[in-house]
């Protein structure tokens, strides 16, 4: 197979001429988009190296872990809570179908925490054997780039190690960031949350983002007191606006008590748990108190300086299309590059590195219209445009088509929880824009969505597909009238939800 | 709404039957709107499910004008008859899913529309039905009930690996479903009414038979009409047998007193498999019997393997290659199926789910002529239409596709046609179906058999995996995905699943088969992370190819956790 290294069309024969190199490629990090971009990288014929902090369930600066966020502090561990807390709805709604329950129930957070450890565990080792089968050589350590084409592994026992490598790729993810708000050393992250040894009573969550929501229905699942606080008006911004007075309604609804327009002051420990001051003067009681205020890239260790890798303000990595860096053998993936910060993002972008530099095949990740869900009790999944992006970005008129109903099943538990759809279409082309859901099973209704707003399917194709009957999703494809149009001439002033 | 229909439509009330004779108004005529009739109630619209909301939709009434262009060529077409004012234009016998359809879009078109339908019950016959029709009294909604209210004890049996504790192992209590399923029946049932009443429809309770190719007897009394539309379903069927007498069919299933404590649910078709299902959740014992090696004929071969050994591992029994001989009643009241291959005994319920038959008998169809398949279903062509002009048939009495959404589409392309000026014949390709087994099966298109039939040359990519959910719960639940791709075009053919939810994944999957998408518009497409449904975009290796020349092999990829 030709290795042409399109970009520069410099021909790279990784195991003849190129020989002086150790490797062809050495990965720093072994995450989602690491792991990806190795194995493909490895499955071209290149020789891989990669290197990854000791595991652990919480990150910091020297522990880490093969698989990454996702696997081990993020959606996967995530997911489990997330089922373990759904369980609560479902025996309440049992009751009406039947389901003689006692009033006690009994929820074993030890036990669910120790078989989340116990799964991620077993993924840690399954990604380590991925590796290892690709023929990736793996390293446990931390990666410093020293040159252009050198990289320095620090082991666990401060050995350093030292390999040459044509191409260098930086995979080393982000970090849950704190505010620099006094007493900030007395709350918690997302890692801390996923492995908490007691589960708390009462948790004070900072921040509006998907972690915050998506913590604040697990807790609230598993019986714990939750206050939310937030900066704007609703949680989720860059979300559609529709969809986020929905979540934070259902989020009310399920009994999470939300603080919009709120930010914390300081933190206390108090004989009674941590006392949260808020920037209304509130004072809330808690046992934990979690920062979901963000997260920044990890490139502060990396020695980048010394080989001058370009950083934006936020410190994530600078790439081109091809995911390059402006240093030619150096590349990023993933969340250090702080595109779009998803796991299958990472996939898409570590699969084109690799077909771009060992595959003969220069391929850009495409970035658009890709489909993100948020694991809040019930969900919402989205892809394409909001109802406001749409508006903004549109030459035309826009068409919007919701639908807002009681799904079937709680016509009988009674739950009060309506679910939400939306549809964005183009006036003109008819071509749907975006498409958006809240409620039960919405991450798996959107998939098969998205590859039709991918492919620019129009609402006239939408309602040629027969529904699926009973489903909720059948719903998509019967939006026959139009909830409103907006022209493009009379866009609506920003509002500051 | 009403302002904007006042000044382009003319008006509609019960007592103007006769204003819809032969062209006898003028194109241009417009008068008030005197009746709120037409006028779909907001507060009804937000009451409603989900699940109803969908037929409620509005369509607008704008195009009457064009109504009439085309009843002027219906006329010409039928030109030999005189001239004669009708009750209606339009009048409908069987208000389930298809006639309700047909007959709200039909008014809401302009036209003058009458539908009849049975005193309601939960068990159908000839004298009992129900406004709301198979779907919503005994089919889709309140066997989906019932799924719901039996997926628990799975749930509960999850529950555990995720920590949760039952100091009693929660018990199921039959009537508390069977009320709250009723309630909800009932409430469903008054919306049909409202929804018809609201459209405009006049509604008649009563059996309706056809007396002439415009008339139609409601129980003594004769309604004419331009068209009839006949849509009164179909029924159970349960073959003649010793003992068929105590047999059960799906509607007396939905409905029991009590719970059964084992049954034999004869059949493998969907109802069969749904139904076996249902009572396993609630903890009944269960024996399926087939005729054939496998449930589900006609499904993906692959799929029917699949569905048969998770509901194995879920504790039903099948006995495969046996057909019913006779039913036996013990002393203590207790029954024995009697088949090829011996007797199963002690069940308290055998219930049949071997198809289900047209209701087309004492229509009067054959009074008039129209014309029957050997099955008793009525013949219709594209559009619906039976040997006799003026009658026309859909949903289940044609034997066509009997889905719910079918119906829909018939009933909604009937309406286009006779009374819009646009001619629509429902399109077939490409229909997606669900079964409600536990696990589920959503699907879309061409099995692999199918593909391999019309296109030869077929690519099959495949994924069973174990959900992340089970990892925790320890249970053996698995899923299995399929795509079935056209070596040729790339185009996929063919989408299946089951597993969790594979009923609402499949929908959107099925806009992208109906729009002909290929694989690689499939690849082009970010995963949503975690989900079951993303495997079907992440597909990347063949699990075989199939040639016409020979079927060439390839061992598939493990399935990389988190699909890294």
């Amino acid at each position: 197979m030709a290795r042409k290294m399109l970009i520069d069309g410099e021909l790279s024969q990784p195991n003849a001429e190129e020989g002086h190199y150790d490797f062809d490629l050495f990965v720093i990090g072994a995450g989602s988009g690491g792991v990806r971009a190795s194995r493909f990288s490895a499955n071209y014929g290149a020789k891989v190296g990669i290197c990854e902090l000791p595991f652990h369930p919480i990150s910091s600066e020297v522990i880490g872990g093969i698989g990454g966020t996702c696997v081990i502090r993020g959606c996967v561990p995530k997911k489990i809570l997330v089922y373990g807390a759904s369980f609560r709805g479902e025996l309440e709604d049992a009751r009406n179908y039947g389901w003689e329950l006692n009033e006690k129930i009994d929820f074993n957070w030890k036990k669910l925490l120790h078989k989340k450890t116990e799964e991620i565990v077993r993924l840690n080792g399954i990604y380590k054997r991925l590796l290892t089968n690709a023929g990736v050589k793996s390293y446990e350590g931390e990666g410093k780039i020293v040159g252009p084409n050198e990289v320095e592994v620090t082991q666990l026992d401060g050995t350093k190690l030292s390999y040459t490598a044509k191409h260098i790729l930086i995979a080393t993810g982000s970090r849950a960031q704190r505010p620099d708000i006094p007493g900030q050393e007395l709350a918690i992250t997302s890692d801390e949350a996923l492995s908490l040894e007691e589960l708390p009573k009462r948790v004070v969550i900072l921040g509006g983002g998907y972690i915050a929501v998506e913590f604040a229905s697990i807790w609230n699942g598993m019986g714990v007191a939750v206050d939310l606080c937030f900066r704007k008006e609703l949680p989720l911004r860059g979300f559609d606006d529709e969809m986020r007075a929905v979540v934070a309604r259902n989020l009310e609804g399920r009994g999470v008590n939300l603080h919009p327009r709120t930010s914390l002051s300081e933190i206390i420990k108090t004989g009674d748990g941590i006392k949260v001051i808020t920037d209304h003067g509130e004072e809330l009681i808690a046992d934990v108190v979690m920062f979901a205020t963000g997260r920044a890239p990890n490139t502060k260790r990396l020695n980048l300086e010394a080989v001058g890798v370009e950083l934006d303000q936020t410190g994530a990595v600078k790439v081109d299309e091809y995911s390059r860096t402006n240093i030619p053998s150096i590349w990023a993936v993933g969340d250090v590059t702080n595109r779009m910060n998803l796991t299958p993002v990472a996939l898409m972008e570590g699969t084109c590195f690799a077909k771009t530099v060992f595959g003969g095949q220069p391929s850009k990740p495409d970035h658009k219209d890709v489909p993100c869900a948020v694991f809040s009790i019930p969900s919402l999944s989205v892809v394409g445009l909001s109802e406001e992006q749409a508006i903004e970005q549109a030459n035309g008129d826009i068409l919007v088509f919701t639908s807002t109903f009681n799904p079937m099943k709680n016509t009988i538990s009674g739950r009060q929880e309506k679910t939400i759809m939306k549809l964005v279409v183009d006036a003109e082309t008819d071509k749907v824009l975006g498409a958006s859901m809240c409620g039960p099973d919405s991450p798996e209704i959107m998939q098969g969505i998205a590859v039709a707003v991918k492919c620019g399917a129009t609402k006239a194709q939408f309602d040629s597909t027969v529904g699926i009957h009973p489903s909720a999703a059948e719903e998509f494809v019967t939006m026959r009238s139009v909830s409103r149009r907006i022209a493009g001439a009379s866009k609506p002033k920003k509002t500051n939800l | 709404m009403a302002s904007s229909l006042s000044a382009t439509t003319p008006s509609l009330t019960f007592a103007s039957q006769t204003l819809y004779t032969r062209l006898s108004i003028p194109l241009s005529l417009s008068l008030p709107l005197s009746s709120s009739h037409f006028l779909s109630d907001p507060k009804t619209l937000s009451s409603l499910s989900r699940h109803h909301r969908g037929l409620l939709s509005h369509c607008h009434s704008h195009s009457h004008r064009h109504r009439r262009a085309f009843a002027a060529r219906a006329e010409s077409e039928n030109g030999a008859e005189p001239a004669r004012p009708y009750d209606f234009d339009l009048f409908t016998i069987g208000a389930g899913s298809g006639g309700v359809r047909a007959s709200r879009f039909a008014s809401n078109f302009g036209a003058s529309v009458a539908v009849c339908e049975l005193p309601f019950s939960t068990i159908s016959s000839d004298t009992t039905g129900g406004f709301g029709g198979t779907c919503v009294l005994r089919g889709c909604v309140p066997k989906k009930l019932l799924v719901y209210a039996s997926k628990y004890s799975h749930e509960f049996e999850e529950s555990h690996g995720f920590g949760w504790k039952y100091d009693a192992e929660p018990k199921h209590d039959w009537s508390t479903l069977m009320s709250n399923k009723n309630a909800e029946l009932q409430r469903l049932t008054g919306i049909y009414k409202n929804i018809l009443t609201n459209a405009g429809v006049m509604l008649i309770e009563g059996r309706g038979k056809i007396v002439d190719p415009h008339t139609v007897d409601v129980d003594g009394k004769l309604y004419s009409a331009r068209h009839i539309l006949v849509s009164v379903g179909g029924r159970p069927f349960i073959p003649e047998i010793p003992g068929s007498e105590y047999a059960i069919d799906s509607d007396a299933a939905l409905d029991l007193p009590s719970k059964p404590k084992k049954i034999a649910i004869v059949g493998g078709g969907y109802i069969a498999v749904e139904f076996a299902g249902i009572f396993n959740g609630l903890i009944t014992e269960v024996h399926v019997f087939i005729r054939q090696k496998k449930v589900l004929r006609g499904f993906d071969e692959e799929i029917r393997d699949f569905v048969a050994e998770q509901m194995s591992i879920r504790g039903i029994e099948f006995h495969t290659e046996e057909s019913p001989q006779a039913i036996i009643k013990s002393a203590d009241g207790s029954l024995s199926l009697k088949t090829n291959k011996g007797t199963v005994e002690g069940f308290s319920h055998v219930m049949f789910a071997t198809g289900r038959r047209p209701n087309t008998k004492n229509l009067g169809l054959e009074t008039v002529g129209v014309k029957m398949t050997k099955n008793g279903a009525i013949e219709v062509d594209e559009y619906s239409r039976t040997s006799v002009p003026s009658i026309w048939a859909v949903g289940d009495v044609t034997d066509r596709l009997n889905l719910t959404p079918v119906a829909l589409m018939e009933g909604g392309a009937l309406a286009k046609t006779l009374f819009q000026n646009e001619p629509t014949k429902p399109d077939y390709r490409a229909v997606p179906s669900a079964v409600f087994s536990q696990p589920p099966i959503g699907q879309v298109g061409l099995s692999e058999e199918q593909a391999i039939q019309e296109y030869g040359d077929v690519d099959i990519f495949t994924a069973n995996f174990r959900p992340l959910k089970a990892t925790l719960s320890g249970l053996p639940d698995r899923v299995f995905m399929k795509l079935v791709v056209c070596a040729k075009t790339n185009k996929v053919l063919g989408l299946h699943m089951c597993g969790d939810d594979a009923a609402e994944i499949v929908q959107g999957f099925a806009v992208a088969v109906k729009a002909g998408l290929t694989k690689a518009d499939y690849d082009a497409t970010v995963g949503i992370h975690p989900t079951a449904a993303e495997e079907f975009v992440t597909m990347r290796t063949p699990t075989r190819k199939i040639r016409k020349t020979s079927e060439e092999k390839i061992d598939s990829e493990a399935k990389a956790p988190a699909g890294v």
